[in-house]
């Protein structure tokens, strides 16, 4: 009935004959009659009182323990006492004898401790059960009659040991066993016809439990299972190991045969049966056909439920666990040794025939380290998936989560047939806390896939654990199946990004993503509203304007109460600027909220002004409304000129130039006192009346205004002729501009008529004709009085003057002899003179007024050769005809002398009464220079006439067209006369200086006279660009 | 750990419908596709609630084959209640239902609570606990001599004798329990 058996495995190696015969020789032809082994000794008793003692390296020590026979031996395990019961002569109760092993006497044989005899009743009766705890306190002694004797205390120490009889007379013992816990004790007991339990905890108060009525067991059969907790006590019958609890029965396995030996080593159950079916078996065939009893061995592991060993071997005397393995006795007393395989071949032999399930719990129970266990578990993985039960692979490759890598077994199951046991992975992946983004993605897919909406959200929601995924994959997985997940996750795990993105773009739910954003607190929400301000202000602007109002001063989460004090100081301002460009497409809503910032405070940036102006124009220029666009201008022109608002005026007005705001413009044109882009603009506008106005208010400022003003006035044909009048009329007033130019300007209109200058024509010519007059008039004047002075000069040269003077004009008194006169009239007594001066050449009344002049006429000299300085004045001179004018005025082109040669003459000539003469000459001189300074300046006149003159012949040509109309003509004529005038005056006077010298100057030398002609005409030549 | 009661239970059955896996189920609460052949009889305990009193069980899970039968027989006695299981795709298994029934009357006390049980619409636990029901308030009406330990019931170390006139609550029967 093999085939009700466990699963059998070749788990030991059988080692035949390891003592190499030693045994055999110590024991000799006796028989064996008890055996035992522990604290390194195997023990083998003999029939002939002689015990043996083995030890590893099979060496014997043989002592003689009795002097009839042997029947019982027990060796503790732990302590190095021996225990045997035997006789010393037949008939007699039996002996027990307790020996120390380590302790020797002279002979070297063990020494006996203690011996005692021991029986149940008066009658000899041969005992058949041993048993001492391992602490070598208890010791009960089984008899064939069914007796047992319980000895408490020390056997080794005490002297006189407790014993009591447990049981009477009935079936004879077989098997005793204590099974010794920290809290209680009991002693198994097997019978040949039941098997008894007695708690022994408590001295004297035994208490008796039958396990099992019916089943008994032969001797050597029963075994405790020291190792097992629940159902230690092991009983063999022929058809099945029945294992006992202290409370009763516990589970059988059914092994068949007639069992000789039951045997625990470490978890294993040692099993020696006869052999029923030698017949059948064909290793028994081969193995041997003499005529001995044959036995199976065989060897079950009790917790992995298979057979470990299983083998057909000899007869058997004993089953000896010791020094880590078990060896067996046979009848031709070989020592044979079982070697228990190592793991590793173990599982080698096990994932042979694919049992891996074996192989894990084997390799749980030896305790295997995690990382081979893993690798068990994932070759069993592979094996089912190879074999198709890949739900059963999955299992498996869940217990390798965390050292085997994820995508070695999500490669496996990527196919779609298996998405069940790829979710199934995946979870566990997760549950584990080892799964990553993709893994998070992966299963969320699965589940959207198959429709497995209930466990995606029992999935993210993960109510009683931690986030054990990536949320934003699963955030973005859940989004593209249904978005009510996504947002519900978002909220739940505070990623407002995500639920606001979901919100906008999935739901379009604005304003409650506003209203969530409201809530959050102001890091947040700042970041929100840059993310998402323009999806917002595209479609709630009226909303959202109200919040970032709200965020931009004072900003604090809707959700929390209201702040106290301190906690207000904390509140928090966004910079607007960073939200304006969210207003791009919506003025209005853009202006509404700097309007409301500004009421806030007035501290803001410039940007936030120049922003709120440039919307406000946006909104005027947009607006058709008359009312709404100057209730614009208005708010534009209080912006701009509130002292408040600090705004970058530059910016302002090219912002208002671009929307073509007039009034802004102009305000910040003067502002700036920028007159002539005002009239620049004014101008370009066509706003003549504007411009006047302008020109009025500025033209004090900038009075070239008002030539601006003309130029414009002559390229615009447009240009109102009154208001070219006032124009005029100003230029005129203020002599802005000469009129040659002024007409040169007006010559460049197309459409300007003569009429529209006419007026201003006849004022110029008028004033010009009345200032030739007075000029006429002046050099008349002055002709005259140089006359009067050539006379003077000529009568004091050629008529005898009469010295009449009578009073002296230093004392005042009666002029008298001895006197001095001089030519200017003044007489002087002698000695007055001679006291009064200190020059007696010289008037002392004239000589002020004379060392004035002549000093004057020495600058002049001085500067005459400083011809540098000329040039470079005239470099800078505004007006170069003034400053030449102003130095012919000066004459310094002329040679001045002072004819100290004549006077020096004159003096050696009348050296007491001509003196004056030669003072006259000075003053004549005097004369000279003021009357040519005049001549000087009308001379200048008349530069500037001859040049108008020139001008006027092209101005003539200029204004052809209008010749034939007879008031033009008539206007004409008086302008040719007029030129006529000058070019006459100009062509008789162009050289008074000729004039002078030749007519006037009667003093000059004909030596100084060559020279000065020489000097003039160098000069002439080099430098007047006026000669002609 | 303490209890009242000690309750021993068998399950029988054909071979293959599931004893293991039931009690693997009772006492693991863990499910085995694959389960090894029982060869002899397997063991499990659980403790469990009834009328506010701890109950241990102790479960005998027999092998099902022909050829353990004598093994299986001797544990009838001493077991208070027997678990009949049977599978309701396979009819042979319910055919030999009644061998079952007559071996474990044949073998076990008067007494025995026997519960039959369809594989797979098994309650398990319903199972186990309902029938330890029967058996608590058989040993409350006195049918059960709770001192004789044949019967399979056992006094817990630490309670008295509980008084058998005792009115109990929590009388529900399961219908479907094959009382005997």
């Amino acid at each position: 009935m093999s085939f009700l058996e466990w699963r059998r495995f070749n788990f030991f190696d059988l080692k035949k004959n390891v003592d190499v015969g030693s045994i055999n020789r110590a024991l000799g032809d006796t028989n064996v009659t008890a055996t035992s082994c522990g604290h390194g000794t195997i023990v083998i008793c003999d029939s002939e009182g002689v015990i043996h003692l083995i030890n590893r390296n099979f060496q014997v020590t043989t002592f003689q323990g009795y002097l009839h026979s042997i029947s019982l031996v027990e060796q503790l395990k732990s302590l190095p006492f021996l225990v045997t019961i035997g006789e010393d002569e037949i008939g007699s109760d039996p002996l027990v004898k307790i020996w120390d092993v380590e302790k020797r006497d002279r002979q070297g044989n063990p020494v006996c401790l203690k011996s005692f005899r021991t029986s149940p009743t008066n009658k000899p009766i041969p005992a058949s059960s041993l048993c001492i705890s391992d602490s070598s306190n208890l010791m009960a002694i089984g008899f064939v009659n069914g007796a047992i004797i319980l000895y408490r205390g020390n056997i080794t120490r005490d002297r006189v040991l407790k014993q009591k009889l447990l049981r009477n007379e009935s079936d004879p013992i077989t098997g005793l066993a204590f099974k010794i816990t920290s809290k209680r004790s009991h002693l198994f007991v097997a019978t040949t016809g039941s098997i008894l339990q007695y708690n022994i905890t408590v001295k004297d108060k035994e208490e008796e439990i039958l396990l099992d009525p019916d089943k008994g067991c032969a001797i050597g059969c029963s075994v405790l299972a020291d190792t097992i907790q629940d159902f230690p006590f092991m009983v063999a019958k022929s058809n099945a190991i029945y294992c006992y609890t202290v409370d009763g029965k516990g589970p059988c396995y059914a092994v068949d045969g007639p069992k000789v030996c039951l045997q625990w080593f470490r978890s294993y159950l040692i099993i020696v049966a006869q052999d029923e079916n030698t017949v059948h078996s064909p290793v028994t065939v081969s193995s041997t056909n003499r005529k001995k009893d044959k036995y199976v061995i065989t060897v079950l592991d009790i917790q992995n439920k298979f057979i470990v060993f299983s083998s057909v071997i000899q007869e058997i005397i004993a089953v000896l666990p010791e020094w880590g393995s078990f060896y067996i006795l046979t009848k031709d007393r070989n020592l044979h040794h079982f070697i228990e395989k190592d793991l590793q071949s173990k599982l080698a032999l096990l994932f042979k025939k694919n049992c891996y399930d074996i192989c894990i719990r084997i390799a749980k129970s030896q305790e295997y380290d995690s990382e081979n266990l893993i690798e068990i578990f994932r070759q069993y993985g592979d094996h089912l998936y190879n074999i198709g039960d890949h739900n059963g692979a999955i299992e498996q490759y869940i217990k390798t989560i965390g050292k085997l890598e994820p995508s070695y077994v999500i490669r496996k199951f990527l196919d779609s047939q298996y998405i069940d046991n790829l979710i199934k992975y995946l979870s566990a992946l997760h549950k584990q806390g080892v799964a990553t983004g993709d893994h998070t993605m992966l299963l969320l897919n699965c589940y959207t896939k198959m429709n497995l909406f209930h466990k995606l959200k029992e999935f993210i929601l993960t109510k009683d654990r931690d986030i054990d995924f990536d949320l934003n994959v699963a955030i973005s997985v859940c989004r593209k199946s249904s978005s009510e997940d996504a947002l519900m996750l978002a909220e739940k795990h505070g990623l407002h990004l995500w639920y606001i993105k979901i919100l906008l773009e999935d739901h379009k739910k604005y304003l409650s993503a506003l209203q969530y954003i409201e809530k959050l607190e102001y890091t947040e929400a700042y970041d929100m509203v840059t993310k998402f301000g323009d999806t917002l202000v595209q479609h709630i602007p009226a909303e959202f304007t109200q919040f970032l109002k709200k965020l931009c001063t004072n900003y604090y989460p809707s959700n929390t109460l209201l702040l106290d004090q301190d906690e207000q100081q904390n509140r928090y301002q966004a910079d607007p600027q960073d939200f304006i460009y969210l207003f791009l497409n919506n003025s209005s809503r853009l202006v509404e909220f700097l309007e409301y910032l500004i009421k806030f405070s007035s501290k803001w940036s410039t940007s936030i002004y120049n922003t709120l102006i440039e919307h406000y124009l946006h909104l005027w220029y947009d607006s058709n409304d008359v009312t709404v666009k100057l209730q614009y201008e208005q708010q534009v022109l209080n912006t701009l000129q509130s002292s408040e608002i600090n705004y970058d005026k530059n910016q302002a007005l090219i912002l208002c130039s671009m929307r073509n705001f007039k009034s802004g413009i102009l305000y910040l044109l003067e502002e700036n006192k920028m007159y002539k882009q005002i009239l620049r603009y004014l101008l370009s506008c066509g706003n003549y009346q504007d411009v006047l106005c302008c020109c009025r208010r500025f033209g004090y400022q900038e009075p070239s205004l008002w030539i601006k003003t003309l130029w414009s006035a002559a390229s615009d044909s447009f240009f109102p002729s009154d208001s070219l009048c006032e124009v005029l009329t100003v230029i005129e007033k203020e002599n802005l501009l000469s009129p040659l130019q002024v007409v040169e300007i007006m010559s460049r209109s197309q459409s300007l008529t003569i009429e529209n200058i006419y007026n201003y024509m006849l004022s110029i010519l008028k004033t010009e004709l009345k200032l030739m007059e007075e000029e006429n008039t002046l050099i008349r004047k002055y002709k005259e009085e140089t006359d009067r002075i050539h006379h003077h000069v000529k009568k004091i040269q050629n008529s005898p003057i009469v010295f009449q003077g009578s009073t002296c004009s230093a004392c005042k008194n009666q002029l008298e002899l001895p006197s001095v006169h001089f030519l200017c009239q003044h007489s002087y007594h002698q000695y007055c003179y001679q006291n009064y001066v200190e020059n007696e050449n010289e008037c002392p009344a004239c000589l002020p007024n004379n060392q004035k002049i002549l000093g004057v006429i020495k600058s002049q000299e001085q500067n005459k050769d400083l011809h540098e300085i000329f040039h470079s004045q005239l470099e800078r001179a505004e007006d170069s005809f003034s400053l030449i004018a102003d130095y012919f005025g000066r004459n310094v082109f002329n040679k001045i002398e002072v004819n100290t040669e004549f006077t020096k003459q004159f003096q050696q000539a009348t050296k007491n009464n001509i003196k004056d003469i030669k003072i006259d000459n000075v003053q004549i001189n005097q004369y000279k220079l003021s009357t040519e300074i005049k001549s000087n300046k009308i001379k200048e006149n008349r530069v500037q006439h001859n040049m108008s003159a020139n001008t006027n012949l092209t101005l003539e040509a200029n204004i052809y067209p209008f010749r034939e109309s007879p008031t033009e003509i008539s206007v004409e004529e008086s302008l040719s006369n007029a030129i006529e005038n000058k070019n006459f005056r100009s062509n008789t006077s162009t050289n008074p200086f000729d004039d002078y010298d030749e007519n006037k100057n009667p003093f000059f030398d004909d030596d100084s006279q060559d020279n000065y002609e020489k000097d003039d005409n160098d000069y002439d030549n080099k430098l007047n660009p006026f000669a002609t | 750990m303490s209890y009242a009661y000690l309750f021993k239970y068998i399950i029988i059955g054909d071979t293959g419908v599931g004893k293991s896996c039931l009690l693997l189920q009772f006492t693991d609460k863990r499910f085995q596709p694959v389960h090894d052949l029982t060869i002899g009889v397997e063991f499990g305990a659980r403790m469990i609630t009834i009328d506010n009193k701890q109950i241990k069980l102790q479960i005998w899970d027999t092998a099902g084959q022909e050829a353990f039968r004598s093994i299986t027989r001797s544990y009838y006695r001493g077991a208070a209640g027997a678990l009949l299981v049977y599978d309701i795709t396979r009819r042979d298994t319910f055919n030999h239902l009644t061998t079952w029934l007559e071996d474990a009357r044949q073998h076990s006390n008067s007494n025995m609570v026997i519960m039959l049980i369809a594989k797979t619409a098994a309650n398990v636990e319903d199972a186990f606990i309902n029938t330890a029901k029967e058996i608590y308030e058989k040993i409350q009406e006195g049918v059960f001599d709770i001192n004789n330990e044949a019967n399979g019931i056992k006094i817990g170390p630490q309670s008295s004798p509980t008084n058998p006139n005792l009115p109990t609550d929590g009388r529900n029967k399961n219908s479907s329990s094959g009382c005997c």
